[in-house]
């Protein structure tokens, strides 16, 4: 299906080089959105920035000058930005007591960090015009949390927060803040999960999928498909909320 | 082509909303209400609590429109009664339309969705099913129990390629909305400071309905702010 109030729309995805961050550049820009795409890695925003005719804004999230920024050339060259998909994330996975401290700070470094200097640098103009869609990749793991990945599914929890404390301060002012908290989903960092199994890309996502109601992990495309309704003007009535697109897995149902 | 659809509570506020916003996407829609619905391909007037008469409906609204692929179950009544007056008559009314009524047409629906192997099914709960109201505690407690019945039917229904969702919308503008929920005092408290209109809570079925997502036993809650 097609939404209203994408087209046009001046969309900043970060994290865009691959996996789901390529995924939603792609659907928002099949909508109709002009797409800046964001990665650390240069050469993969590139390729996405080509690949969906946006323009590839490479920068380090963690970083505020760097955001400050990577946001002035998108404005400069595309316009403000009125869709924010803050995707980015970095993950390590080891048991608690053995995770290194600078894994730990990298992790909320960028993921949790990273998010919140986004949305503090484009927010204040949604907020001003008076519209504005953010929308937050959190976890599944950030609801429930993970063994082995003490940091990641913390950094993802403090997202939730960060999204609903945002969401309430400018939802009325037309901007809507919500986050989207995926089960496993068939991505490049899967295979930091494959390696603190011991195991295959492949085999991970069997094993993962075999725990899903569906039957399989879920598709960048699925979860991308999430992100893009919750950019349409309809979704307006949004407000803070967390949508767990994971197959059916029950674990997060009493959450 | 089946794309069709019905919907339960079709002839006026959220499933209205929702049978126009289907028929924009070129479904066919059938209507299950005790009114006759105005904006719909088909409409059979029935009590949602006879599980013959949706029975029935749905077996013409098949041979009428062909394979229903889509099910919204919007039916609903709401009234502010204090916990301790709600008398025996009035729990059961509330539970006969909301649980009964939403397993009814699920019934009906998804046997026949089960033997194509797919399909998809939205029920609607209620930000009041995940928060409670003291002035309303039968419908929120039915509406709480809708959730969980849509849970449970999802677990056993993506085995047979159909999806099950919820979708729990905060105040709305429909005619099931009291008055006082449209007094500035309430509506101030709400984030958005504004009711849910009917069609943001469509095109939230819609979503769920026709998009290609992995939402499974899912409870999506468009309510401007009343439950973050």
């Amino acid at each position: 299906m097609r939404y209203e109030g994408i087209e046009g729309r001046v969309a900043l995805v970060s994290g865009a080089g691959q996996g789901m961050g390529r995924a939603h550049a792609e659907r928002l820009a099949a909508e109709g959105a002009v797409v800046a795409a964001n990665d650390l890695d240069p050469t993969t925003a590139a390729a996405t920035a080509e690949a969906v005719g946006g323009i590839s804004v490479p920068f380090d999230v963690s970083m505020p000058e760097a955001v400050d920024a990577g946001v002035a050339d998108v404005e400069a060259r595309l316009g403000p930005v009125e869709l924010l998909i803050a995707n980015h994330a970095f993950m390590t996975m080891a048991p608690f007591l053995d995770e290194a401290p600078e894994h730990w700070r990298r992790i909320l470094d960028v993921n949790l960090l990273g998010t919140a200097l986004l949305i503090e640098r484009c927010v204040p103009g949604m907020v001003e015009r008076g519209f504005g869609r953010v929308v937050v990749i959190a976890s599944e793991w950030g609801a429930i949390g993970w063994e082995n990945a003490t940091a990641y599914a913390a950094s993802k929890g403090g997202l939730i927060s960060l999204v609903k404390s945002v969401a309430r301060a400018v939802g009325v002012h037309g901007v809507a803040v919500n986050a989207v908290a995926p089960g496993t989903t068939d991505t490049p960092q899967l295979d930091v999960d494959a390696l603190d199994a011991g195991v295959s890309h492949e085999e991970i996502v069997r094993r993962y999928g075999e725990d899903i109601p569906l039957g399989r992990v879920g598709k960048p495309e699925e979860i991308a498909a999430t992100v893009t309704f919750l950019c349409s003007t309809n979704a307006e009535a949004f407000v803070g909320q967390v949508l767990h697109p994971n197959g059916g897995a029950t674990r997060v149902w009493g959450i | 082509m089946d794309a069709d659809a019905v919907i339960t509570g079709a002839a006026s506020g959220l499933g209205a909303a929702t049978a126009r916003r289907l028929r924009q996407e070129g479904l066919a829609v059938a209507s299950l209400d005790l009114h006759v619905a105005a904006d719909v391909d088909v409409s059979f007037e029935l009590d949602v609590t006879d599980a013959d008469a949706i029975e029935n409906a749905v077996a013409r609204a098949e041979e009428q429109l062909g394979p229903i692929s889509h099910l919204m179950t919007a039916a609903g009544v709401y009234e502010l009664v204090p916990l301790g007056e709600i008398g025996p008559d009035a729990w059961r009314r509330m539970f006969a339309i909301h649980i009964d009524g939403t397993a009814n047409a699920c019934r009906s629906v998804y046997r026949r969705m089960k033997e194509r192997g797919r399909g998809s099914i939205v029920t609607i709960g209620s930000e009041l099913g995940l928060m409670g109201d003291p002035e309303a505690a039968h419908y929120a407690a039915a509406k709480g129990a809708i959730h969980a019945f849509t849970k449970s039917l999802a677990m056993e229904a993506v085995h047979h390629g159909v999806r099950v969702n919820c979708v729990a919308p905060g105040p709305a503008d429909t005619p099931l909305l009291k008055r006082d929920m449209r007094s500035p005092e309430y509506v101030n408290s709400l984030v958005l400071q504004r009711i849910v209109r009917p069609e943001e809570v469509a095109d939230t079925v819609a979503f769920l309905m026709l998009e290609h997502h992995n939402f499974v036993g899912a409870v999506l809650s468009p309510n401007a702010g009343a439950v973050v």
